[in-house]
């Protein structure tokens, strides 16, 4: 069995190669933060697996397994600022993103390399 | 591999940036050149002008600085009859540089080629977690 075909491995490389493919877009946003006319992109979160355990909610505003979330990645958030020249890169916002996107990766990332230990320990070498 | 694409991407970014330096520190340095017989028109100053293109080997938007452009705006003028350029008036011609806009000028881009810079160290840490991946 290829590691490959474990459903958290393959969540996990999802994952990960979506936050490389996020950076690429972040990065083509700044660093066309002066271009006439630009508008920045950004990248779609993958759907959310649906989980079979969903907590029972009497009330739209109860928290969910997921948590809360006021502000969601999902809905893209309007630009408030557009330069004259048609642009409408915001620096700061973008740094945001770009700080979140390698935090998030950092995180995958582990997630993936304790998933290996587990691996190991399994096969009987790691410990 | 879209990390690296990111890197070439920035790249272009920090390039460009620091070309926009150089036009403006070549502004400033010219910021009191005049001509040297009446006249004839002192030093124009530059802008330059920013062009978004797709490198098609990689598929990256990167940015190149387009052409460096004249500021058409209206010289100033300054009464010094004693001068080489001075015209019948005892007028001489001063470039039309303003070195509050410069200054301006010279911090947004700086801004911005640290914004590049953020990227590519961003970047630069994703890289080398995933190789840390392979050494435990």
């Amino acid at each position: 069995m290829a590691i490959g075909g474990l459903p958290l491995f393959d969540a996990l490389k999802a994952r990960m190669s979506w936050h490389h493919a996020r950076q690429k877009v972040l990065a083509e946003n700044v660093s066309n933060a002066d271009t006439p006319g630009f508008r920045p992109l950004d990248v779609k979160p993958p759907a959310r697996a649906q989980s079979g355990l969903q907590m029972a909610r009497t009330d739209a505003t109860h928290m969910t397994i997921g948590g809360a979330s006021p502000n969601d990645p999902t809905k893209a958030q309007r630009r408030f600022e557009t330069t004259p020249s048609g642009n409408g890169v915001n620096l700061e916002d973008e740094m945001l993103k770009v700080a979140q996107n390698n935090q998030d990766y950092q995180l995958a990332a582990s997630l993936y390399q304790k998933s290996m230990g587990l691996m190991k320990i399994a096969i009987g070498r790691g410990r | 591999m879209d990390l690296l694409k990111s890197i070439v991407a920035a790249a272009s970014g920090l390039r460009v940036q620091s070309g926009r330096m150089k036009v403006v520190s070549e502004n400033l340095a010219n910021a009191d050149s005049t001509a040297d017989k009446p006249g004839a028109d002192p030093y124009r100053r530059k802008v330059p002008t920013f062009k978004g293109q797709l490198d098609r080997e990689l598929g990256v938007k990167t940015v190149e600085l387009g052409r460096v452009r004249t500021d058409t705006a209206p010289f100033r003028t300054r009464i010094d009859p004693g001068h080489p350029a001075a015209d019948l008036n005892g007028e001489v011609k001063m470039p039309n540089v303003n070195s509050l806009i410069e200054t301006m000028d010279m911090r947004e881009a700086q801004r911005s080629y640290e914004a590049n810079l953020n990227v590519i160290s961003s970047a630069r840490r994703m890289i080398s977690r995933t190789i840390e991946i392979l050494r435990a």
